[in-house]
């Protein structure tokens, strides 16, 4: 199975351990995965109510 | 009391606002949006509409009518009022061919693909039942598209035990002409 990895360099890898400590997750990993599904979910929020408002502006219902 | 009809652009919204016109419901429109090969028997819309996240000032000028709101501007409506909001529901597809036709129409680029767009309004109307249910000044009751052309009597029966308005549903049931559902899937 493909196991996907991402490099970090090691400054931010330890400030992500600080991090997830002080969160208290159990893992760094277990709070990198949290975070990055967090904010892809906020940006494929706003694509999605951006491109709704498009197609309402380009039917006429949103000035 | 404030009657809101609403739903995705090309759900059927027009059709429920003639619904409730032709039942004696008074409705706030201005008509500058006229009919055309899109909406045959016009749009019933308020240009102010179109600006209401900006500009609710005027919406004590509809209590005791009917307007038409499209979904993603109900959360725009100020709290201050009570609304009763009938919320056409019509299979995705259906409304994305709508909507698709009438963009070519105006002129207007397509944007996202279709499987795109319809990922974006499922995931808008889970957005919008959830926080519909949740508000106090706003009650709501929804209508399936395909199910107002097939049984426009019983619809009209709900919408006007909805509304709790003596509204005649011969003349509502009269308003719904099926040859005007021209996306079926």
């Amino acid at each position: 199975m493909f196991e996907p990895k991402v490099k970090i360099d090691r400054g931010l890898y330890a400030t992500l351990q600080r991090a997830a400590k002080v969160a208290d997750y159990s893992s760094v990993d277990e709070f990198i995965i949290h975070i990055l599904e967090k904010a892809a979910a906020e940006i494929e929020q706003a694509q999605s109510e951006q491109e709704i408002r498009q197609r309402l502006q380009g039917l006429g219902y949103l000035e | 009391m404030i009657t809101v009809v609403s739903g995705l652009p090309r759900s059927g919204t027009s059709l429920l606002m003639q619904m409730v016109q032709a039942g004696g419901h008074p409705i706030l429109s201005d008509e500058k949006r006229v009919a055309d090969a899109d909406n045959p028997r016009g749009y019933f819309e308020l240009e102010k509409v179109r600006a209401l996240e900006r500009d609710a000032s005027w919406i004590a000028a509809a209590e005791g009518k009917a307007i038409k709101v499209v979904s993603p501007l109900l959360r725009s409506l100020p709290a201050d009022h009570e609304y009763r909001v009938i919320f056409m529901r019509r299979e995705l597809d259906e409304v994305l061919a709508s909507q698709e036709r009438m963009l070519e129409r105006r002129g207007q680029p397509a944007g996202p693909d279709r499987a795109l767009m319809r990922s974006h309004f499922e995931r808008h109307l889970e957005t919008v039942t959830a926080w519909l249910a949740s508000q106090k000044y706003i009650r709501v009751t929804y209508c399936d598209h395909a199910a107002v052309l097939r049984d426009p009597q019983t619809a009209a029966t709900a919408i006007v035990d909805f509304l709790e308005v003596p509204l005649n549903i011969g003349e509502m049931v009269a308003a719904v002409d099926p040859a005007l559902y021209r996306q079926r899937m």
